[in-house]
């Protein structure tokens, strides 16, 4: 049984000397209060990342779980959402690979460009941002903490290096959610390992098979850290999809696979100790793909186990044409029609299309063994 | 609570299977385990002579516990998760799994599971899961040429393995589903509804049953809810969470399959009743004070909040009842409030129901 200490006030947020880049006034909202989960002390991401955590028993929902689920369904009652993902009739496209179509007629109707999330912790015009807008938008902070357990503090303002989850209000399925990393560095450009350490963390603290995480690489000229997260009702193709691991540092450090038989280039990086280690090593590969304009997207599954990293290729926006859902199979359709002839030969077409070649998927293979290796030294 | 726990296991398996099936289980020499997937964290309800041999535990420190207890660190992850979909899907697999004794040495065994069918309705009540140890596979698990999905081409020491397994296996099936031991023509027609190979039963649940994957899902939520069908007639119960038992003094069985009226009585406000009923006709949510009155006949206010669940279909499946005991001293171990917990309940069935029914091919309507 987990105990999550409830702390009524927010005395744990530093009261100190706000640091220089908090002064920047893209953080006009830090003073917008909501509740505020911190993990607890134990580090999950050194040396043995899944065993023995004293929070996740997979028996019962976790603390973490029941929060995101709560806030979302509260944002479903009270009307934010602007249609109720659940009716929207799902099913599997009949073929070996089980690819999973979306009959979502409402999407169209509502589309909001994506990048409103960078109004709020990058860059764009300020002025723009209505904050009232999005304030019933925001659900909560995730923070590291110092404490044994984990706790959920009912109210407080945003603390350093905090995640701050927003509800999706056109959601792809259940419980859509933006991560937003509004760190003290948000300045930094690209990817970077802080951020995908804390998604990760919150993947694990979640701790329910259905929660994915996604991240798509930015388009050139423009960067954002910013994640998406949502539960899916059963395997994503991708996953159920055999690998050929290409590098392995002994029998628990990081290994990296290649998913084979799949219509897009996919690479699977797993670590069963020195996780910290294989964030690093993904980020430095992220960068590398963004230098070189590869459009990538990652996919984070099996309760922070498994991250894929989809590769596209470069096309003249130098922005990935597919979303990470879609790359691992999992599609929307906003017409009955479309999604009635929906089939997995169309399917496989829409992901070979968009996929890195043969011979830019080897020399990212390369690239991933140089750089593992180097940071393996 | 604990005891009503061990009660449902222990009763799990004598309540179905006779005590002469027990005793030639207990002669098979075989390693192997009956789950029981209608019982909250699916656990281990009948293990064999020739498992806790193989794995050195004791009948006591066995019965009660999930599978993933004898799994460790070099245990394969994507083994497990196949594992569980099989479980999910309600189907028979078989694959290579390293698993570890009591004193914590690993080992390779040849792992087939597969579901038992309840004669009368169809429906999952057990999982079989028999343990072969063998050889570690000729070419470890991340070979060149991939993984290879079921395990039972590896080496040729696979082929003599399953074909022992499939005997020892059919000699489980055979002692599961007959009550005493019995002519060959009754054992061979029950044979063919366990026959895993050519299983057309249809994919939909039939009335009022619900799949143990479902279950399996449900049974991770701790708070007190009910899930009810309203395509049935008079909306029963179809699910019933282990703390609205707790909450309400009955028993399972005596909760499946009725209407949640009995939970009113003399006291209970009309008007309340009636707002409930105008929801779910509107397949609208809805939250309320209600009376209700436990088994004992003892009163206690309800805070209930009622709401639609959907399927992959789009359309309601389902009602989730959520309660919450007015003045209990509330056991939150979430840090939520009322309201809070309420929507957290509600938010994972509608996780857990939004895949079922998920056909495949040309949608139906």
């Amino acid at each position: 049984m987990v105990t999550v200490k409830q702390v009524e006030d927010d005395n744990l947020v530093s009261k100190g000397a706000i640091p220089e880049q908090l002064k920047c006034p893209r953080f006009c909202f830090r003073d917008i209060r909501i509740p505020l989960y911190r993990f607890s002390s134990q580090s999950l991401l050194d040396d043995s990342p899944f065993e023995g955590h004293v929070c996740i028993t997979e028996d019962e929902q976790s603390a973490l779980d029941s929060l995101l689920l709560a806030q979302w369904e509260d944002k479903m009652w009270k009307g934010i959402l602007r249609y109720d993902v659940t009716t929207s009739e799902i099913k599997v496209i009949f073929g070996r690979r089980k690819f999973i179509a979306q009959l979502n007629e409402r999407l169209g109707m509502d589309y909001v460009p994506k990048p409103e999330p960078d109004k709020i912790c990058g860059q764009g015009n300020l002025s723009e941002f209505q904050r009232t807008k999005h304030q019933e938008e925001f659900l909560f902070y995730v923070a590291s903490g110092e404490m044994a357990i984990p706790e959920l503090v009912p109210s407080a303002a945003m603390p350093d290096g905090a995640v701050l989850i927003i509800i999706n209000e056109i959601p792809v399925e259940y419980g859509h959610v933006f991560l937003v990393p509004c760190g003290s560095d948000s300045l930094a450009q690209v990817l970077d390992t802080k951020s995908l350490e804390m998604v990760a963390r919150f993947a694990v603290e979640i701790n329910n098979c259905s929660f994915r995480l996604f991240y798509d690489c930015p388009t050139a000229g423009t960067s954002h850290r910013y994640f998406e997260a949502c539960y899916f009702p059963s395997p994503l193709p991708v996953e159920l999809t055999p690998v050929d691991t290409f590098f392995h540092e002994g029998r628990r450090g990081m290994r990296i696979s290649a998913v084979t038989d799949f219509p897009i280039k996919t690479l699977l990086f797993e670590s069963k100790k020195k996780f910290k280690r294989m964030v690093e090593v993904l980020v430095e590969i992220c960068c590398q793909l963004q230098e070189k304009n590869i459009p990538y997207n990652l996919l984070i599954s099996d309760c922070g186990k498994k991250i894929f990293l989809f590769l596209q290729k470069q096309n003249m926006a130098n922005s990935g044409t597919l979303s990470a859902w879609e790359c691992g199979g999992y599609f929307l359709f906003q017409s009955r029609s479309e999604f009635d002839q929906a089939t997995e030969e169309t399917m496989l077409n829409k992901l070979r299309d968009v996929s890195l070649d043969d011979e830019g998927f080897q020399v990212v293979k390369e690239l991933c063994c140089s750089i593992a290796d180097k940071f393996a030294a | 609570m604990e005891s009503q726990l061990n009660f449902n296991i222990e009763n799990s398996f004598d309540s179905r299977y006779s005590f002469c099936a027990r005793q030639a289980l207990d002669d098979l020499p075989y390693s192997f385990t009956i789950t029981d997937p209608s019982i909250s964290g699916h656990p281990i309800v009948f293990a064999s002579e020739g498992f806790l041999k193989v794995f050195g535990y004791s009948k006591d420190e066995v019965v009660g516990k999930n599978g993933r207890v004898f799994q460790g660190p070099k245990t394969d992850r994507k083994s497990v998760m196949e594992i569980r979909e099989a479980i999910r899907e309600e189907r028979s697999m078989q694959i290579n799994l390293l698993n570890y004794r009591k004193d914590g040495t690993p080992f390779w065994m040849l792992f087939h599971l597969s579901p038992v069918f309840s004669e009368e309705d169809g429906r999952v009540v057990h999982f079989v899961g028999v343990q072969l140890p063998i050889l570690p596979p000729r070419r470890p698990r991340w070979s060149a040429s991939g993984v290879v999905r079921n395990g039972a081409n590896l080496c040729e020491e696979g082929d003599r393995v399953c074909g022992n397994t499939n005997i020892m296996f059919g000699s489980c099936r055979r002692e599961l589903c007959s009550d005493t031991p019995v002519e060959l023509s009754r054992v061979l027609a029950l044979e063919s509804v366990l026959d895993d190979s050519s299983r057309e039963r249809h994919s939909l649940p039939r009335a009022g049953i619900l799949s143990s994957s479902l279950n399996i899902s449900l049974g991770r939520i701790k708070q007190s809810f009910v899930l009810t069908d309203p395509h049935l007639p008079d909306m029963p119960i179809v699910y019933a969470s282990d703390a609205f038992l707790r909450m309400t003094g009955y028993a399972r069985d005596e909760v499946l399959g009725h209407n949640c009226r009995f939970l009113s009585g003399a006291d209970t406000d009309f008007s309340t009743l009636y707002q409930i009923k105008e929801s779910i006709k509107t397949e609208q949510a809805c939250t309320v004070r209600i009376l209700n009155y436990r088994k004992d006949k003892s009163s206690f206010w309800n805070y209930l909040h009622i709401s639609p669940v959907r399927n992959a279909s789009g359309k309601v499946a389902y009602f989730v009842g959520v309660q919450i005991e007015e003045g209990c001293k509330n056991q939150d171990r979430n840090g939520l409030c009322p309201e809070m917990r309420h929507r957290s309940v509600v938010g994972a069935v509608k996780v857990a129901v939004r895949s079922l029914s998920m056909g495949a091919g040309p949608s139906r309507s």
